[in-house]
């Protein structure tokens, strides 16, 4: 929480800024204002404006009504060069880099002299990303790097444009604990040399921590804006959903919930292996329950429900067994393995889990075609027009029309897609993997109680958080993986916190 | 392609050919319930327990003891050592010695003795039927009940389930080429078996000798004896963990033939009843302890192991004695007033553990 005096008047003004879709109010009459040098984070649902109030900053849409006022001045951001240009950069949730080019390469990008020699594009992103304290190698390609080392690129680009105003989407989905600590660090710093910073986060303590002023948004229209210190994570999420959730979140008191017997043994990992990954893994999942796995990040979780999942292979010798409905398998794509129903929701669903520039009813008639119950080769409009509107409504996806494009859609929206693309193959068991990463409150809800009403349906359900609170709301026997194995198992009526952490790390 | 496939496989040792042990987990997540349990009688390696007419009585030895009288007399002796118990409803026993003869103790059968058939000489189960018959598993027919090491090592699978009828000492053949047969249980028209070197639990029906259905399998230590309560449960004992060492060893044919020629029984690679008691026996038990927590960094060749089944035979809780605990190697359990009642063999130990109902 900053101290720091306020600054008058503001450096940039938003005032009655709108924008239709298809004569769909998409955001309605937005009052914005940002300090220079302050922290103001923008919170709301999924659907309630905030992507697209960001992108009206940063030029990537145009607003169809309002005025915006920089320095007192009225501007017309007619795009992203006119943004970069007014000083206004943006860091993606997902990163925009080029990933087959070098890391200078992508700092100069667009910014390229008429003959440029490559060693002094080297030197200079070498110093710069020193003096930014940002350990990362210019001259590595942006493919070989981890998403927070992208992250810090795509930072690093908006600091050397001189940006006045950094505009942060989900900028800690994908970061470890420690990846965090060190971005807040940086964008205190970037504050203190005057920078205003725009945060979006669904993750309500970190927008606490790091904020000066909170503004939120619901359904396009805006609900409040204060100070940071006069907001609570009770009082945002009920400005955020108009309701409390409580109830339906983390707030349920895990001991207060009757577990799910365990029924048939559905898998059965016996001495799974690969590389350093996952070592000699051994655990199983029964029908009925929710089993819930949690470890930190490159404790081998994610690799091992891709082995089972067909997407990654074990090691070649001595890789050990998976044992689906009692029966050895060893799926080698994962076509195979969705026909004996065994399906995985991915934790990257930009990367792997859809195609965001077809529509959402093309992207869930994909999931049914690569379904042991597809029928026929020729794809079928109907069906596909059919799908999208029954899953539409079944988990609610916010959308103008099953038409709309999955690019389009919020963070929770494009997760229900996937989700119901997974629902369609009809599985037995689902290995949901992150499942409400970069998904507001509102709709984490929602997939919480899809998940429980999937187990309660008889499907034996995998999720994978690094969240210890969904996994302790969530599980019905909690797997505690580390060093890419399964080391502990924990009924949620005994674990807490502390057990999970404990059993995690030592 | 298929049988290509399989032939690749095992030769790469992959798949079904991998060498794996199912986890313990969900039901068999471990506990120290076992140690936790009282000590109800210490006897030299308690075996078999049933109920009769005197009471809980347990096998040790050439000896039948009551389990909840202290220093009284063996409720009866015999000239060689018991190899299985079972209680008959008229209040009786009826007793397999290990040389196959079957004596019955009280009840309507009182001092009589069934010869031993020359096929029958490891008899590991008795069982009454409903029908007034005695169900009776014999275990291998290589190998006495004393060498049931051997038999595992040999993968042994000449184990058979027989009735006998007490009046006229007549024999029917239910099933044969079972793996060590160390458990029977009557349930309605048919048998359900353990089968000890397929760990699993197999269903045996009438008139369909050598065919079985598996109920149960890919169990995480090798089954003993079953018996049911009086909610329906089925208690089952496991003797043994697996590990994959001994899985290893058991697919290596040149290392075990030399391993049972060379080595004395104690030492081989086996899993045992009871472990860490000699520098000699291969490595085992070790372990380090990490903030207070014993962590395992080599698997134990025993372990103590009861776990309760449901009507349908699948495994709703369990009772542990880990590597370090003082419960290994159990091979009987049963319940009675309200009490589960286990013999760990390899401490020489009958444990009562009190447990309220279902313990799902």
């Amino acid at each position: 929480m900053s101290d720091r005096p306020q600054v008058e008047p503001p450096l940039l003004e938003m005032s009655g800024v709108g924008k239709d879709y298809r004569g769909v109010a998409a955001l309605k009459d937005i009052n914005f204002d940002l300090r220079r040098g302050e922290v103001h984070s923008i919170l709301g649902e999924n659907g309630a404006g905030k992507s697209t109030l960001v992108k009206i900053l940063s030029g990537a849409v145009m607003p169809s009504r309002g005025e915006i006022r920089l320095e007192g001045q009225q501007i017309h951001i007619a795009g992203p060069a006119f943004a970069r240009r007014y000083g206004i950069a943006m860091v993606y949730q997902e990163t925009s880099l080029v990933s087959t080019m070098t890391v200078a390469q992508n700092l100069y990008l667009g910014d390229e002299k008429f003959f440029n020699r490559l060693r002094g594009i080297y030197i200079e992103a070498q110093q710069f990303l020193q003096s930014l304290n940002f350990p990362v190698d210019p001259t590595a390609l942006v493919v070989s790097l981890g998403t927070a080392k992208r992250q810090m690129v795509e930072i690093a680009r908006a600091v050397r444009l001189k940006a006045q105003i950094i505009i942060f989407d989900e900028p800690t989905a994908t970061l470890t604990p420690e990846e965090k600590h060190h971005l807040f660090a940086l964008i205190r710093r970037l504050r203190q040399e005057g920078v205003s910073i725009v945060f979006i986060s669904h993750a309500l303590e970190e927008a606490l921590e790091i904020s000066d002023r909170i503004t939120i948004l619901r359904d396009g229209s805006h609900v409040v804006t204060d100070e940071a210190k006069t907001f609570s994570r009770e009082t945002i999420i009920r400005h955020m959903v108009g309701r409390s959730l409580t109830d339906d979140l983390y707030g349920r008191a895990a001991d207060s919930r009757k577990l799910r017997p365990a029924g048939e043994k559905v898998l059965s990992v016996q001495n799974l292996s690969m590389q350093n990954f996952v070592r000699n893994s051994s655990f199983s999942v029964f029908a009925g329950q929710v089993t819930g796995v949690f470890g930190l990040v490159g404790s081998g979780r994610t690799e091992t429900a891709r082995i089972i999942a067909g997407v990654a292979k074990r090691d070649f010798f001595h890789g050990g067994d998976v044992r689906f409905d009692n029966k050895s398998v060893r799926y080698r794509t994962p076509r195979a393995a969705v026909g004996d129903g065994v399906v995985y929701v991915t934790e990257d669903r930009k990367g792997d889990g859809f195609f965001e520039t077809m529509s959402i009813a093309d992207n869930i008639y994909i999931g049914r075609i690569s379904s042991r119950h597809s029928q026929g080769l020729v794809a079928s409009m109907s069906e596909t027009r059919a799908l999208a509107a029954e899953w539409t409504r079944k988990l609610n996806i916010r959308a103008l029309s099953s038409d709309s494009r999955v690019i389009e859609l919020s963070g929770g929206n494009q997760q229900k897609v996937l989700i119901a693309k997974a629902l369609v193959q009809k599985p037995r068991l689902i290995i949901f993997d992150e499942p409400t990463r970069g998904v507001d409150v509102g709709a984490i809800a929602e997939i919480h109680h899809l998940i429980s009403a999937l187990a309660d349906a008889g499907l034996a359900v995998v999720v994978i958080s690094s969240y210890l609170p969904e996994i302790l709301t969530l599980s019905d026997r909690i797997l505690v993986s580390r060093q890419g194995r399964i080391v502990e198992e924990l009924s949620p009526n005994d674990a807490t916190s502390e057990s999970i952490m404990f059993a995690a790390v030592y | 392609m298929t049988a290509l496939g399989t032939a690749l496989d095992r030769w790469l040792g992959r798949g079904e050919a991998s060498i794996t042990t199912p986890p313990m987990d969900g039901a068999f997540r471990p506990n120290d319930l076992l140690d936790a349990a009282a000590s109800a009688l210490q006897a030299p390696a308690p075996d078999d327990l049933a109920v009769t007419a005197l009471g809980l009585v347990v096998s040790s030895g050439c000896s039948l003891l009551r389990v909840n009288a202290t220093g009284g007399a063996p409720v009866a002796s015999f000239d060689a050592e018991i190899g299985a118990l079972a209680g008959l409803p008229d209040g009786g026993a009826a007793v397999a010695l290990v040389d196959g003869r079957i004596v019955f103790v009280g009840g309507r059968y009182d001092g009589k003795t069934i010869a031993a058939r020359a096929d029958v000489q490891c008899i590991t189960v008795l069982a009454a039927a409903a029908d007034g018959a005695l169900l009776v598993a014999n275990g291998s027919a290589a190998h006495g009940s004393a060498d049931w090491k051997r038999d595992l090592m040999e993968k042994g699978a000449s184990g058979s389930v027989w009735r006998l009828e007490p009046t006229s000492g007549a024999w029917t053949q239910a099933a044969a080429k079972l793996a060590y047969p160390n458990g029977l249980l009557e349930d309605g028209d048919s048998i359900v078996v353990c089968e000890s070197w397929r760990c699993a639990l197999t269903r045996i029906s009438r008139g369909a000798v050598g065919r079985g259905a598996r109920v149960l399998e890919d169990l995480p230590a090798y089954p003993s004896r079953l018996s049911r309560d009086a909610d329906g449960a089925v208690w089952l004992a496991l003797f043994a963990p697996r590990s994959q060492l001994v899985e290893f060893v058991l697919s290596e044919d040149r290392y075990r033939r030399r391993m049972l020629d060379e080595i004395d029984s104690d030492y081989w690679v086996a899993p045992c009843l009871r472990s860490g008691r000699s520098p000699l026996e291969p490595t085992q038990q070790g372990g380090v302890k990490q903030l207070g927590v014993m962590k395992p960094w080599s698997p134990s060749r025993s372990y103590g192991l009861v776990a309760r089944l449901d009507g349908a035979f699948r495994p709703t809780a369990s009772f542990h004695s880990r590597t370090n605990g003082r419960r290994h190697g159990v091979t009987s359990c049963l319940t009675s007033e309200g009490r589960l009642y286990f013999t760990a063999k390899g401490d020489g130990l009958v444990g009562a553990y009190a447990y309220k109902g279902s313990m799902a």
